[in-house]
This record gives C-alpha cells, sequence and structure tokens, in this order.
C-alpha cells in the first residue's frame, strides 16, 4: 500500500510538471496548428537562463521565475513574429514549413548554448534541492512538491486568463475558427505572436521549477519536444484541459511503469498508452471533457 | 539573377575552386585519419574530451615530425550519439576521404554499428572506448581495441570484495543500453562465483527525472552493496536520491562510465562522498606519460580529463605507430601493422591479443577509485593506492 502511494505521488507531482509544459504546447498547437517543435529547447534556453542567475547573481530559482518566464516570453514571440508569421503568407499547401522551421530553431537553440556554455553538464545545488518531507511514510519532494504547486497556480492563472479577459477569447477565438475571428476584427497575426510567447513563458515556468531537482546540458530539450507531443496529443489537440489529464496521464504512468513493471519500461509505458489513446480516442482526453 | 549577382556567383565559384586546390595539393603531403566521436547530443561532453586529447597528441607526434617525414591529418566526424549517423560517418570517410585507418568509437551501440561498416570495408579501425564485449567477439579481423571490455570494468573490484569487504548480498542497477547490459551480464556472473545474492537487477532508461521508484524497491532489499552502470548525470541522480531516501549499504560502487568524473562530484556533490567506482585508469597508474598527460591536458583546456581522455590519447599514439610500421599507407598494410602493435602509451601497454572469444583486444588491469574530500583516490590494488580504503562507508545521518 505504502509503496503503492508513494507511486502515486511520485507520479502525479511529475505530472503536474508535464501538464505545465503541456500547455504551452497545446495552447501553441491550438491557435497556429502546428506542432511547435523547438518546445523543449525553449525550456532549455529558459533552465540556462536560470542557471546563470543562479550562477552569477545568486538569484533562487523560484524568484528568477519572474524573469526567465518574460525572457522566454520575448523569445518565443520574436520567434513567431519574424520566424513564423513570415511563413504564412509564403503560398503552400500544408503548414509543413512551419513545422521544420521550428525544428530548425531547436538546432540552432541547442548549438548557440553549446557555443556559449559547451557541452558540460550543469546543475545547480540549492539548500532545499534534496529536502524531503514525510507524510505518514509517504515522502515528498520539497522542490518537487513546490514545482507542482506553483504549476497549478500558472495552469488555473492560464485558465482564468483564457475564459476571462478579451485577450484570452481572442486566443480562443483564433483557435476555433482564424478566419471568422479575424472577420469579427482580432488581429489573428498578433495573437498568434502572443500566444507563442505565452507557450514559451510556460514551458520556461517549466524548466525554471526542475531545474533544481534535475541536471543541465544543451541537448536537454529533445526529450522534453517528445514528452509535451505525447501530453498533447494524449490530451488532444488545442486542449487545456486535455494538456493537465495528459501531463498527468503521463507521469502518473511512468511512475507505476517503474515501480510495477521496472524502470526500463518507464518510457515504454507511455508510449503504449499513448498508442491506445490514438487507437481508442483519436481526438485524445478533450473528447471526454468537451472543454 | 542581377549583374552583381551574377559576378559575385563567379567570384564565390572561383573562390572555392581555389580553396579545392589548396586543399587537395595540402592532402598530398599528410596522411588522413579518420576519427568519429559524438561531438554533439547527449554525449557531446565525452566527445570532447575524447576529440581534445586526440588533437593534443596529434600536435605532438607532428611536432615530433609526424609520420616518416609526413604529417597526420584527423579528419572529425560526428556520430550524434547514433549508430546510423556513426554508420555513415564511417561511409564517408572511407569512400570520400579514403582514409585507411579510422578510430574513435566512443558509445557501445555506436561503435558496432560503425565497426561492422569497417569491417565490411576492409579498412581497420581501432576503437578506444566503445565497451559492449561482443565488439570484439565477432572475428572481425578490421576491428582493434584498445580498452578493456566492459564485462572486465569490475575485475579489480572482484578481488577488493573477496578480501576486504566480503558482502553477502548485492543489488545491480544499470542504464538499459548495449554497454549498462553488457557490464551488468558480466557483474552478474562475478557475484555467482563470489557467492553474493543478487537481491534485485533491474534496468533503467538513461535521463529519467526521478529514480525513487528504483530506489525504493533498493530500499526495501536492503543490500549490502549497491553496483550501479551509469553515465555521469544519472549517477549523480542516482546518489542524490539514494541520500534523500536515506539508503545505506555497506558501499556504494559506480561500475565506471560516469562515477569518475569531475562532473560527478560537482553535481551530486556530499551524495558523491565515498562512492568507489570501477575504473580502467587513473592518473596515479605506473605508466610513463599519464600524469604529464593529465598535466598537459589542464594546462591546454583549462579542465580536468579522465579515463575517456587517456584512451583517446593513446589511441592517437596507437594508429600513428601502425602507420610509421605499415608498410604503405593503405588499409590492409595499416592492419597488419596494427596487429603487429606492442607500445607502450599513458593508458598502458598496448597490444591486440586473442583469449576467451575476443579477437585483436588489449588486456590491461583495472583499478578502484573512491571519492573521498571531493578527491578521487585510488584504494584498490593496495600497491598502486593513494589513500585506503574508507569502509565501511558511514550511514549518511552520521555524516
Amino acid at each position: 500500500m505504502d509503496v503503492l502511494l508513494q507511486t502515486l505521488v511520485a507520479g502525479l507531482l511529475k505530472g503536474g510538471l508535464y501538464a505545465l509544459i503541456g500547455i504551452g504546447m497545446t495552447l501553441i498547437m491550438g491557435v497556429m496548428g502546428i506542432i511547435n517543435l523547438a518546445h523543449g529547447q525553449m525550456m532549455m534556453v529558459a533552465m540556462y537562463l536560470t542557471f546563470v542567475l543562479f550562477t552569477f547573481l545568486g538569484l533562487d530559482p523560484y524568484f528568477s521565475l519572474l524573469l526567465t518566464m518574460p525572457a522566454l516570453f520575448l523569445l518565443g514571440a520574436a520567434v513567431q513574429r519574424w520566424a513564423l508569421n513570415p511563413l504564412l503568407k509564403v503560398e503552400s499547401l500544408l503548414p509543413q514549413n512551419q513545422v521544420l522551421m521550428t525544428v530548425g530553431i531547436g538546432m540552432v537553440l541547442t548549438e548557440i548554448m553549446r557555443f556559449i556554455f559547451t557541452s558540460n553538464y550543469q546543475s545547480l545545488k540549492t539548500g532545499y534541492s534534496d529536502a524531503t518531507f514525510f507524510l505518514g511514510k509517504i515522502s515528498f519532494s520539497v522542490p518537487l512538491t513546490i514545482a507542482f504547486l506553483v504549476a497549478c497556480l500558472f495552469t488555473s492563472l492560464m485558465f482564468w486568463f483564457l475564459l476571462k479577459t478579451d485577450l484570452g477569447r481572442s486566443i480562443r477565438a483564433v483557435a476555433q475558427d482564424a478566419e471568422a475571428a479575424q472577420l469579427m476584427g482580432v488581429n489573428a497575426e498578433r495573437i498568434r505572436t502572443i500566444t507563442m510567447g505565452l507557450g514559451a513563458a510556460l514551458v520556461a515556468a517549466a524548466g525554471t521549477l526542475l531545474l533544481p531537482v534535475y541536471y543541465l546540458f544543451p541537448d536537454i530539450g529533445k526529450p522534453f519536444t517528445t514528452k509535451a507531443f505525447i501530453i498533447t496529443i494524449l490530451g488532444g489537440l488545442g486542449s487545456t484541459v486535455g494538456a493537465i489529464l495528459g501531463g498527468v496521464t503521463l507521469g502518473l504512468a511512468e511512475a507505476l511503469g517503474s515501480t510495477f513493471l521496472g524502470m526500463q519500461y518507464e518510457d515504454l509505458v507511455g508510449l503504449v498508452i499513448f498508442i491506445l489513446v490514438l487507437l481508442f480516442l483519436p481526438g485524445g482526453f478533450k473528447r471526454l471533457t468537451k472543454v | 539573377m542581377t549583374g552583381f549577382g551574377k559576378r559575385m556567383a563567379l567570384i564565390l565559384g572561383c573562390l572555392m575552386l581555389l580553396g579545392l586546390g589548396a586543399g587537395a595539393a595540402l592532402a598530398a603531403d599528410t596522411i588522413k585519419v579518420g576519427v568519429v566521436l559524438p561531438l554533439t547530443g547527449s554525449q557531446a561532453k565525452f566527445g570532447e574530451i575524447e576529440k581534445n586529447s586526440f588533437l593534443m597528441a596529434l600536435d605532438e607526434i607532428n611536432a615530433a615530425g609526424g609520420v616518416n617525414g609526413k604529417k597526420i591529418e584527423l579528419i572529425m566526424e560526428d556520430d550524434t550519439g547514433k549508430p546510423d549517423v556513426g554508420r555513415s560517418a564511417i561511409e564517408k570517410l572511407i569512400t570520400q576521404d579514403q582514409v585507411s585507418v579510422i578510430t574513435g568509437g566512443y558509445s557501445s551501440s555506436v561503435t558496432f554499428a560503425m565497426a561492422a561498416v569497417a569491417q565490411q570495408r576492409k579498412v581497420p579501425f581501432v576503437v578506444v572506448t566503445g565497451s559492449d564485449d561482443k565488439i570484439t567477439e565477432q572475428n572481425w579481423n578490421y576491428v582493434f581495441r584498445i580498452n578493456p571490455p566492459a564485462s572486465e570494468y569490475p575485475k579489480a573490484l572482484g578481488s577488493f570484495l573477496t578480501e576486504v569487504v566480503k558482502p553477502q548480498s548485492v543489488a545491480i542497477l544499470y542504464e538499459n543500453t548495449n554497454f549498462g547490459q553488457s557490464s551488468s551480464k558480466a557483474f552478474v556472473k562475478d557475484c555467482e562465483e563470489m557467492g553474493l545474492k543478487i537481491m534485485m537487477k533491474e534496468g533503467y532508461e538513461a535521463g529519467a527525472v526521478d529514480f525513487k521508484p528504483l530506489l525504493t524497491k533498493v530500499k526495501a532489499a536492503n543490500p549490502d552493496l549497491i553496483y550501479m552502470v551509469s553515465y555521469v548525470m544519472d549517477a549523480s541522480l542516482l546518489m542524490r536520491q539514494a541520500k534523500e531516501l536515506d539508503i545505506n549499504p555497506k558501499l556504494f560502487v559506480g561500475g565506471g562510465a560516469g562515477f569518475t568524473l569531475p562532473e560527478f562530484v560537482k553535481n551530486a556533490g556530499p551524495a558523491a562522498e565515498y562512492v568507489f567506482s570501477a575504473t580502467l585508469w587513473t592518473e596515479t597508474v605506473p605508466f610513463p606519460g599519464a600524469k604529464e598527460y593529465v598535466k598537459k591536458y589542464a594546462d591546454k583546456y583549462k579542465e580536468s580529463t579522465e579515463y575517456h581522455g587517456a584512451e583517446a590519447y593513446a589511441g592517437m599514439y596507437v594508429v600513428a605507430d601502425a602507420l610509421k610500421r605499415a608498410k604503405a599507407i593503405e588499409p590492409d598494410a595499416v592492419r597488419e601493422a596494427l596487429a603487429a602493435t606492442d607500445l607502450m602509451t599513458a593508458f598502458g601497454p598496448v597490444k591486440f591479443i586473442s583469449y576467451d572469444k575476443k579477437t585483436q583486444q588489449n588486456r590491461l588491469p583495472t583499478y578502484l577509485v573512491q571519492w573521498q574530500k571531493g578527491e578521487l583516490e585510488t584504494v584498490w590494488p593496495k600497491d598502486l593506492a593513494t589513500k585506503p580504503a574508507v569502509f565501511p562507508v558511514p550511514k549518511w545521518n552520521e555524516r
């Protein structure tokens, strides 16, 4: 029983972070209709920013959230404004060239970071990096719990933003039908830029929150791009609730898989669920929630 | 195209032709050697150490007159840590650059794929790091290996365990790759010979965030010895989380790869203290040039090196030595020369012999090291020890 509970807790905590990564991706997916294959790489950039702020200025990672999120918002917006929006104007049958562009951007970001920081492995150690507390017999890692809570906070904020603000409504309008939204006077290009920025800022938060427990090198982005992709598909393209469910499902599946099947099957379990969802629930979890 | 554009194109074209001409002229009086390493991707850190070491040895060899008056030119290719990319890198080196010998090879999976191509194309391949046993168990007569195979990494550990520790039970954790499987399988066999009870043996995917599910099981099994085959960042996380969960075996042992790197102690922090590791080479080995190599590397690159670098450094010397003795600079002659290698290097004596199922494999002793106060100390074999081993390891809450 303890083992099961411990596993569920570990999966849930990790799932919170995954959800945060997934929401950014799904927002972009919803509005732009493309998969951002530089998503994990943007997270990596945010992690390097956090690392630099911590090492040279001594800023606590949680405080540097206030800097990394705006910074990545700007990066994401700039990428959209100067690299992806121009591609929209080029005649092409499919949106593939934008996807290819994000692949290129991901590579460029990775190699720039390698150029500046070399391939060395980095990590930052705070007083709480290895701290744990116990509830009954179940151990909670302090940084992962904080990450989970912050992830919940950002997710709720995002929800409120999308449902209650004008800008949020415009984003949803563009996601649902870009042409109709434009006819209603929504500047779709501006919305796309903002959405990309938001997506990048959210994944930046995930990166900054993860860094105290994890480590960092230029190629860390790619596996997280893959994770984000899986979460987005699990949740249903463009669905925020779906992304949360997808993230938590993936976190739980990985944890349960590694406890009860063996840790070498961690990725396998996630991917099997991915295939099952594609087979039996092609629209992802958003089919179940209708949000 | 505008007039200006045309002119530019013409000028560029001319420049390119000139460039090509110069390249060809240069190539005529150098001997080309191919090197394949992971220069990008998740193993790039090790690729970098090896690349620097190759280049350092190259400079020394060329400064000392090169090979019979000719300078060696290294053509570096990036395998990005993927077998398919490694294969095409080798193909490119053989068909396009027409090198007569190839060296490098970091990850086991990539090296295995590359060795198959080298064998098929009949170009000698001197493996410096890829350590999966099966690489030299295929009767491939164009494949040579300088480093010991993965199954021999824990040789020194074996004698330390039987003579000093005398543990009863063991838990084995390994990265689920060619290297991890090969090492753990060999260690299981060693354990059976020593009569150790194997409480658990489990693999994991490299790059995991959370090792707690695995470590919770280890804690429940409560073994005397935890043996881990991991790369550096997994190694750091494993130790940090073992400390978090307060797991207290008699000793933690790393099976080579990640546990001896400076990054390990940097990232694992206090959790790295007293961790043992099997290693193939340390600064204190009794081979000429070992200490000098470490010092030269630190002076030149302002970073510390480790055994992978020493393998590459020795690899360059082995290749240069074979090229010197080869009757002609073509693959078959170089292969013959390599097969007759008998050279002392900073990594140890190199001689390609056949034993057990292996062919053209260099045989070397291995060592056991331990982190003590943030320094890597050789603790076994006793006659080479820089410090006595700290054993049994104090419990986390007693430190």
